[in-house]
């Protein structure tokens, strides 16, 4: 039975080897895969994208992504309290997973990354209660911002030791200094002002004149004499203005977060004719169409600044992740040659058949919570109580103008803050190659940013 | 022999699918509303029972609803006013503030006139009947009785996490003031905390 199994064997590997050359080209190969949301939701057409994603087959391990992104469309289509309850399944499940799992993490380190249930990253989750706290501001419902502002809290605390994502803290300084609670509203823009320094991002200009505002209406003197010299604002409203006017405060959901792909090393053991592969993830390059905000009400103007970069923050996750990522796949070739070895040892046959499975089933893990937009921009127009026509113009990066929203009759209460949000979408992937990571057949090179 | 032990593999392989089954189906069991259950260490109710129990028994024996009716002659007329949430998580106030609205109106001493959310419901009714109701069922306009104090309160919390434990601190301010004078008649407050230790692992 040996004596026929080897010359079949030996016929079945060079097939192998053509059939690995035929479908990859070269040594090191990339697989794109594409979003079937991401088009709908590029025209804005957030109900397709929802009927969508509802026929898409759903893994169980992928329920917090169905339900993230499943939100992220609710709210496109102003179903904001349906858009919370997604996003509180969600919260729960990334609670939950907390936990460890013996059995995904035996999986991980046999098959693939990918066999675990996906744990929203700390940049996601932060996202998460981000959207909520908005959703409650776009109902009028200040109480139900001011809990998730104060469980954001709880979790940056938790899961930040330092770069905390600087909008999340700026958006808890809105909530607080909305609902009259100018102390921890000083506080909260403090934190965003030192994550901004942190990440190394301009300063907004708006969080510049809110720090300013808030130190010298608290009568702190010398951090506002220390802010004022930092920077350099030729003027800055003050609490006893701001208090007599109504303010309309617009956030821009901008392009699409960048997808993970896959990158992969194939090689074939020349002695023993085994194939082995290891494949990590890594993110294309993205260009958000929309790059700047106008608000424009009779004869006021004002421009909105970039407050966030979640595709940064992506880029420095999967950095964070890489060296438990470039592990595990290691560990997953010794555990799959081992067993190849062992099943070999018992049936040649069969130990082409294993090798080729944990070949076949060697892939990245590309999940991600791929409807978060790419860039946040904020506008704040501050104007004397009454009804007002607002028009929002997203403009590209020259200026130019993309598109435009008219908002009738908004109504503005002295004191008090109207929030709009709006996504748009559109953006386009200017790189696909693999900037970042440099494979060679022998050893990975992983080159942080 | 054989036939024996391919009965037994059969009878042990129904048991198991049976018990498979049994472990994918929903139950459903009834238990007494005063039960304590905790699943998430959350805010639920019997945080509201105990809130609700704690402060009925306060409100009632303490001398400032003698004192009206020794002083007016009649009992205080109260009205609900805004209770918020301070707290880290989204909880509805209105269980235990029905409670003690309930237990209150039953006790006899004190009487609730309809919040500023429920008068409204009531007014536009009111006008109906002006227009289509006759004159010996209407009710007229104007005759409304004015609150003599007005329930105030807030749900503040602190949460202090380390690692896989959290400590749970809940306190419930309640205050009735008097309308006619801004005077706080009665301060109620109910501390609640609980310790909550997250699961390390899972299946």
């Amino acid at each position: 039975m040996r004596r026929l199994v080897r010359p079949v064997c030996q016929v079945v590997r060079p097939l192998l080897l053509l059939l690995v050359v035929l479908t990859i080209s070269g040594c090191v190969s990339t697989a794109y895969r594409d979003d079937p949301l991401e088009q709908f939701m590029v025209n804005q057409q957030a109900s397709l994208a929802l009927n969508t994603l509802e026929q898409l087959p759903q893994k169980n391990r992928d329920q917090a992504l169905y339900h993230l992104n499943k939100a992220i469309l609710l709210r496109m289509n102003d179903e904001f309290d349906k858009s919370n309850a997604e996003l509180e399944i969600a919260k729960q499940i990334g609670a939950n997973l907390e936990a460890l799992s013996l059995r995904e993490q035996a999986a991980a380190v046999s098959v693939n990354d990918a066999m675990r249930s996906y744990l929203p990253a700390p940049f996601e989750r932060a996202m998460l209660y981000g959207l909520k706290i908005i959703n409650y501001l776009e109902m009028n419902d200040l109480d139900g911002a001011r809990v998730e502002t104060l469980q954001l809290d709880v979790f940056l605390n938790q899961k930040f030791e330092e770069q905390e994502p600087p909008f999340a803290r700026y958006l808890s300084g809105l909530v607080f200094d909305a609902n009259g609670e100018l102390s921890d509203a000083l506080i909260a823009y403090r934190k965003s002002y030192e994550a901004y320094k942190a990440v190394e991002m301009k300063i907004p200009q708006q969080l510049q004149s809110d720090l300013l505002r808030l130190t010298d209406y608290l009568g702190l003197d010398d951090e506002h004499q220390d802010y004022l010299d930092q920077f350099q604002l030729d003027s800055w409203a003050h609490q006893t203005e701001l208090e007599a006017q109504g303010e309309f405060i617009v956030v821009i959901f901008s392009g699409l977060l960048p997808r993970r792909h896959e990158t992969a090393i194939n090689a074939q053991d020349p002695r023993s004719g085994q194939l082995h592969r290891v494949a990590i993830p890594f993110y294309e390059q993205r260009q958000s169409d929309v790059e700047n905000i106008e608000l424009v009400s009779l004869n006021n103007r004002q421009q909105g600044e970039l407050f966030e970069q979640l595709d940064q923050q992506a880029y420095d996750n999967l950095d964070d992740q890489m060296p438990g990522i470039i592990a595990r796949a290691i560990a997953r070739v010794t555990v799959k040659n081992q067993l190849v070895d062992n099943v070999s040892n018992q049936n040649q046959l069969l130990g082409v058949i294993t090798n080729l499975a944990g070949f076949i089933t060697e892939q990245a893990d590309t999940r991600g919570w791929n409807s978060l937009p790419q860039q946040i921009l904020l506008g704040r127009l501050t104007l004397a109580p009454e009804d007002y026509d607002i028009e929002i113009k997203l403009k590209g990066s020259a200026g130019e103008q993309i598109t435009t929203k008219q908002l009738t009759q908004v109504s503005l209460q002295p004191g008090q803050k109207q929030f709009y949000s709006w996504h748009w979408p559109a953006s386009h992937v200017t790189s696909r190659n693999r900037n970042h990571e440099n494979t060679t057949s022998t050893t990975i090179y992983y080159r942080s940013r | 022999m054989n036939h024996h032990l391919t009965g037994a593999i059969t009878l042990a392989g129904i048991l198991i699918f049976g018990g498979v089954l049994q472990g994918c189906s929903t139950t459903v069991d009834r238990i007494e509303t005063d039960e304590v259950v905790d699943l998430s260490g959350a805010w639920n109710d019997t945080d509201s029972r105990l809130v609700s129990e704690e402060m009925i028994a306060d409100v009632l024996s303490r001398p400032w609803i003698t004192d009206f009716v020794n002083k007016e002659g009649n009992p205080p007329a109260v009205i609900v006013g805004e209770i918020r949430n301070l707290s880290h998580e989204h909880i509805n106030v209105n269980t235990f503030v029905g409670d003690m609205e309930r237990e209150l109106i039953n006790s006899g001493k004190v009487e609730f006139v309809a919040s500023s959310d429920e008068r409204g419901e009531i007014r536009e009714e009111r006008k109906e009947q002006e227009l289509h109701s006759t004159e010996a069922t209407r009710n007229a306009m104007g005759q409304e009785i004015g609150a003599d104090f007005m329930l105030k309160g807030s749900i503040n919390s602190i949460l202090d996490t380390e690692g896989k434990k959290q400590v749970r601190y809940y306190q419930i301010d309640l205050t009735l003031i008097s309308m006619a004078d801004n005077r706080k008649v009665w301060v109620g407050q109910k501390k609640i905390k609980k310790m909550v230790k997250q699961a390390g692992l899972r299946w």
